[in-house]
């Protein structure tokens, strides 16, 4: 185990806690940094994958695992980032300012749906963004001259500069860049005030109030930002799909969206990396057992929904924390080996909480 | 006599049938420790959500530092300086006593979204001028050792030292203290009474309370009010109200 003397407040404020940190996660920079040299190109495809659902996760994570807003409707983020990145490119606007209009008119759009809904939670919240997914489905369905509807509309290649940045390699790049960005960005926001301001929220309204927050500002804070990220996460996910039709942003995105910061691990943002690795290798893995199940079973065509649902409610019965809580509590069993008592993580009963602000 | 810090005139509050604060009126003078005494549902916290806004008054006034304060949002009441801490603690369960605590300093924060979001070197300045602040509230109620746990592994009693130690990382003129002692053994309520004569001494803030415990009412508090039932039964010393004949009888309940 590693006790940390802190002598001084910089290192409270530092991105990185010790030495040690430094080291690991230098090693992971060098390792993704490398990683086109060792993966071929459809692993290195994958990896585009898991980085655009990062930052989408990162987004989605900002909301309901740090503010405490459950959202089913971020599909229609991606949404709206894939399109106005879409018609912006196809007007000639630059990549790296098209990515940013996308997330741009997302945070619009988040702030859109958070303002009416500041007094909503839990599954009054869910139905109001699902609404709204729905809502900016049909949209895009039947505003055929922006979208395409039905018919669809195809992606323009990207390229900087001149330089094309369609192949698997420098398209690699370009969500790794931005999966960067977006962490450097979130990992700022929450050791800020406005980070802790979402988090006071989520654990108790009234004293957040108390200590001078505004719920309305805070909460439309939170939902621009979050719908930002998304909308990123969708300008780099237009180029992944090549096409957009309003089928590839339905219910079933939002659900898996969802399942990728719940299955992560609510309120990390490791969580969210382990989520989307989580969310991209799943459908392999859904293709693998397809073909070893019988073909009756195997044929349904709900499975794959079904699948997501039941890992979702698994996961929140069993390991609330998710994959990064597991893995804590396997990082504490090995440093204190022979030490390590099963009760450590017993959850606790909590104080009697009935008479809320009385 | 001087200003007083706070003043409530005529301040009501019905739930329903129920009226929890009934035509209460009195004044609070800066540097005072007030104490509010009454029996079960006599409508003491009722008071205290009416002064921190979090309830709306059916009638009556409120007025702080020289300002009406009973039509301003309950955001703001932090901002003026009035801090407070709740009955039952209401921390921010998943977060550290640290970040807990820095939470108090929001009301002090000068950044916005995009400083924050790029960590620029405003910001960083900020967050090192907070954790001197919090620093030293940290040292005045010897939390030095909870510093970096998350709330809800900690023990009830340090949960209410932290609450306090949040409220007074506003650096309020006024605080609201809720049974400060209740759940306590009888070494941590000892405490209680000598940390309120810090706070009230080395912070210069006014404290108003509500508390059962008569023997640190009477060690505490310069001045006790008595209520039962949403009204007012007696204001005056310690020594006073605990003899009053009335205030007896509102606890026997004759
Ligand atoms: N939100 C509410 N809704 C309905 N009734 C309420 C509410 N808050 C308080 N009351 C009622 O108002 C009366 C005063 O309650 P209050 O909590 O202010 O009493 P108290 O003096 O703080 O009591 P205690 O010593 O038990 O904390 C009680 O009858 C209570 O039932
Ligand atoms: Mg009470």
């Amino acid at each position: 185990m590693r006790f940390v003397l802190k002598t001084r407040y910089q290192q409270d404020i530092n991105l990185f806690l010790h030495n040690g940190q430094r080291f690991w996660y230098a090693l992971l920079a060098l390792s993704v940094l490398a990683a086109p040299w060792f993966l071929d190109r459809f692993f290195l495809g994958e990896l585009s994958l898991v980085f655009i659902y990062a930052i989408a996760g990162i987004g989605l994570m900002l909301l309901v695992g740090y503010t405490g807003l459950v959202s089913l409707g971020h599909a229609a983020f991606l949404a709206i980032g894939a399109y106005t990145h879409t018609w912006c490119l196809q007007r000639g606007v630059p990549l790296p300012l098209s990515i940013l209009f996308a997330g741009l008119l997302s945070a619009v759009a988040g702030i859109m749906i958070g303002r009416p809904t500041l007094r909503m939670t839990g599954i009054y919240l869910a139905i109001a963004t699902l609404a709204f997914a729905i809502v900016v489905e049909q949209l895009i369905a039947h505003w055929e001259s922006v979208t395409g509807g039905y018919r669809g509309i195809v992606v323009p290649k990207p390229e900087l500069f001149g330089y094309s940045l369609s192949g698997s390699w420098p398209f690699y790049y370009l969500c790794l860049a931005c999966v960067t960005g977006c962490l450097f960005l979130a990992l700022n926001l929450l050791r800020s005030p406005t980070g802790r301001a979402l988090a006071a929220i989520r654990d108790s309204e009234i004293s957040a109030q108390s200590m001078g927050i505004n719920l309305a500002n805070a909460k439309s804070t939170a939902f621009a930002i979050s719908a930002a990220f998304t909308g990123v996460a969708g300008a780099l996910f237009a180029h992944k799909l090549g096409y957009l039709s309003p089928d590839a942003f339905t219910l079933l995105t939002s659900i898996q969206l969802l399942l990728m910061v719940v299955v992560g691990g609510l309120g990390s943002l490791h969580g969210v990396f382990f989520g989307a690795i989580f969310i991209v290798l799943l459908p392999q893995l859904l293709a693998i057992s397809r073909d070893l199940l019988p073909a009756a079973v195997a044929q349904l065509p709900g499975l794959e929904p079904g699948v997501f649902g039941l890992i979702l409610v698994l996961v929140l019965i069993y390991e609330p924390l998710g994959m990064y809580g597991r893995w804590l509590k396997i990082r504490q069993y090995f440093s204190e080996f022979p030490l390590y008592r099963k009760s450590t993580h017993k959850r606790q009963k909590s104080y009697l909480r009935t008479e809320r602000v009385r | 006599m001087s200003e007083a810090l706070l003043s409530t005139h005529s301040l009501s509050l019905s739930f329903g049938g129920v009226r929890a604060v009934d035509d209460v009126s009195f004044e609070v003078m800066p540097g005072e420790v007030f104490s509010i005494i009454g029996p079960n549902g006599a409508g003491k916290t009722s008071l205290f959500n009416l002064i921190s806004r979090l309830y709306d008054a059916d009638s009556g006034d409120i007025v702080f530092d020289g300002q009406k304060i009973s039509d301003i949002p309950a955001h703001r009441i932090a901002e003026l300086g009035i801090a407070r801490t709740f009955q039952n603690t209401e921390l921010f369960e998943h977060e550290t006593v640290l970040r807990n605590m820095l939470i108090g300093r929001h009301v002090h924060s000068r950044t916005n979204l995009f400083s924050e979001l790029l960590f620029l070197p405003s910001v960083a300045r900020q967050e090192l001028a907070f954790r001197q602040v919090v620093e030293d509230v940290i040292d005045l109620l010897d939390l030095q050792s909870y510093r970096d746990q998350v709330i809800g592994s900690l023990p009830y009693g340090v949960r209410k030292m932290v609450e306090v130690a949040r409220a007074l990382c506003i650096q309020p003129k006024l605080l609201l203290l809720d049974e400060p002692s209740s759940g306590l053994n009888p070494e941590e309520t000892e405490d209680v009474s000598h940390w309120i004569e810090d706070v009230s001494q080395d912070y210069g803030a006014t404290v108003i309370m509500v508390e059962h415990d008569m023997s640190l009412v009477a060690r505490a508090s310069s001045r006790v009010m008595a209520v039962a039932d949403g009204a007012v039964v007696a204001i005056g010393a310690p020594q006073d109200i605990q003899n009053h004949p009335e205030v007896r009888r509102a606890y026997l309940g004759d």
